[in-house]
């Protein structure tokens, strides 16, 4: 897939529209990569998302249960889908940088 | 490649994990020529499924595939004679005249082309098996192909990831062990808000009577199936355990790379013999199933455990009366999707429909059923983003025999027709929730 171009610097991205390399994350590229995601604006229940899942991802290296997820940000699966059209699991671990879910999900 | 394949090819550094490297481009028709020379060989099935077909086509309308797509080249007579026309070439006997009058064609890249892009077309859902009056499981032709193509280095990105995930953490997810404990306290917390008991979820219980393995998405989407085991384990008072080595049925080696099944299986094996366990119980996956029942022992065997599905020993254990269901806590129109390997390829359609007769208080059946009942249209791995404009085409008679039920749950006892259905429900607008059987017992348990 085409670069992301974040502050003049390319982003290299996957086939699916993930990083290529979880290191080069920050708050702006978040930002691009919620644009290609149809979600116009980062709000704050947005970074509650993003920010949980990245403090998981340093600690264990994946994405965490949707489950927890959910009962750890306060936020149910229906909320998430309205945050995250695409879901927990595709945009939501995009725009937070996590390398893509993958197996029978 | 100047155009981008659907489903997307792994790179040839993902391809190292499963020991094949990428033949060139110019290199492959004549590779594949060997190959498939090779195959013949010792693949008796597929040699018969190349000679008795009379493309009488009373599988083109039996395959979901076809329905679904309308492309002529996913019915199972002319995915099959991709291959059977480069075999009436130069592998099948008879004078050569004769042979070209039966379609026989050269090999070349756009043969391989073609291979790659409709063998990921078929869910090996075995349905054209059962209308075939030769028996052609087109299946088996499938499993064979891909199989070549993996060893010209022809693999999608998604099965790849799947098998390096594997074999670095034992589960298709890529789930490191530390994630995996961490979720498991989190579940027993869950369990302990939800019931008020002590239910516990072991791992690497030493001498525990049964070894569970499941699904690794019923540690990350499908946890609530996944705490209805640990209950029902708990109520029939069966020590159990999972395995820090390996968290996963789904055997994706049966897709295509059987060395990659081989040592699946070897794995869970292994994990079962030093634990000390007296069987091993799958969880929720179809085509796990059929490799455990169907080809570990033949493979791997002979085994010094049974490993038996979850139904099975919940039937047993509502035999014995360790366990009672309320059927009033699942008062909703319930139906029952058959996953292709239970019903096609695991001996498994009875068992799940007597436990729904104990737990659920209005079944009913889709048109068509059991052994004719249609694929999700995910079978085999199907499942990769890139490919959902097929895979909606692929689920789409299965999403017409629901929506004719009326049902307001679906229950799909296998991971990937749990990660396939929710999506071709919503996509042909069918308003039903779709669960596991597991989940279905969960709630009817009485603890």
């Amino acid at each position: 897939m085409a670069d992301l171009i974040v502050n003049g610097q390319a982003i290299p991205l996957d086939e699916d529209g993930f990083l290529e390399d979880t290191e080069l994350w920050n708050e702006e590229v978040a930002k691009a990569l919620a644009l290609t995601e149809d979600v116009p604006e980062l709000t704050e229940e947005h970074w509650k998302v993003i920010n949980y899942l990245r403090d998981y991802f340093a600690k264990f290296g994946v994405a965490p249960m949707v489950r927890k997820l959910c009962k750890d940000t306060g936020c149910d699966l229906k909320t998430i889908y309205e945050l995250f059209p695409s879901g927990p699991a595709k945009g939501a671990c995009k725009i937070a940088g996590l390398l893509k879910p993958t197996g029978c999900v | 490649m100047s155009e981008v394949r659907i489903p997307y090819e792994a790179k040839e550094k993902d391809l190292k994990v499963m020991h094949v490297g990428a033949v060139p481009a110019e290199e492959r028709p004549k590779a594949a020529l060997e190959l498939l020379g090779e195959m013949l060989k010792y693949k008796r099935s597929l040699k018969l499924y190349l000679d008795v077909c009379t493309h009488c086509g009373a599988c083109a309308e039996q395959c979901h595939s076809y329905l679904g797509t309308k492309d002529p080249y996913n019915m199972p007579v002319a995915r099959v004679e991709l291959v059977r026309r480069v075999y009436k070439k130069f592998f099948a006997p008879g004078r050569s005249f004769l042979r070209a009058w039966e379609g026989a064609k050269d090999i070349d890249q756009e043969t391989i082309d073609l291979w790659y892009k409709y063998f990921y077309q078929c869910n090996q859902c075995r349905r054209c098996a059962i209308f075939c009056p030769k028996g052609i499981d087109t299946a088996e032709v499938t499993i064979a192909m891909r199989e070549l193509l993996a060893h010209l280095g022809l693999v999608t990105k998604f099965h790849a990831g799947i098998v390096k995930n594997m074999k670095t953490t034992g589960n298709n997810m890529g789930t490191p062990l530390p994630a995996i404990l961490d979720g498991i306290e989190f579940l027993e917390e869950e369990l302990k808000e939800e019931t008020g008991l002590d239910i516990k979820i072991p791992v690497d219980m030493e001498g525990a009577e049964v070894l569970f393995n499941p699904s690794s998405s019923d540690l990350f989407t499908n946890t609530d199936g996944f705490m209805s085991v640990a209950k029902i384990f708990h109520k029939a008072g069966v020590s159990w355990t999972l395995s820090s080595r390996i968290a996963e049925t789904a055997n994706f080696g049966l897709f295509f790379h059987e060395p990659t099944m081989r040592e699946h299986n070897m794995k869970l094996m292994n994990a079962g013999k030093d634990l000390g366990v007296k069987r091993i119980v799958a969880g929720e996956c179809g085509h796990g199933w059929r490799t455990w029942r169907m080809f570990t022992d033949t493979i791997n065997g002979p085994l010094p455990f049974p490993v038996v599905h979850l139904f099975e020993e919940v039937l047993d254990y509502m035999r014995d009366g360790r366990i009672q269901f309320d059927k009033t806590r699942n008062p909703e129109l319930i139906t029952y999707h058959d996953p292709c390997n239970y019903g096609r390829g695991g001996d498994l359609m009875d068992q799940p429909r007597e436990i729904l007769r104990a737990c659920v208080q209005n079944f009913v059946e889709t048109t068509p059923t059991k052994e004719y009942s249609y694929c999700c249209g995910g079978g085999s791995g199907i499942l990769m983003d890139e490919a959902m404009e097929i895979r909606m085409a692929l689920g789409q008679p299965k999403a017409e025999s629901v929506r004719a039920t009326g049902a307001e749950i679906l229950c799909a006892p296998c991971a990937i027709c749990k990660a396939q259905l929710p999506v071709v429900m919503n996509h042909h607008k069918v308003d039903v929730k779709v669960k596991g059987l597991s989940d279905l017992m969960g709630r009817a348990l009485i603890l």
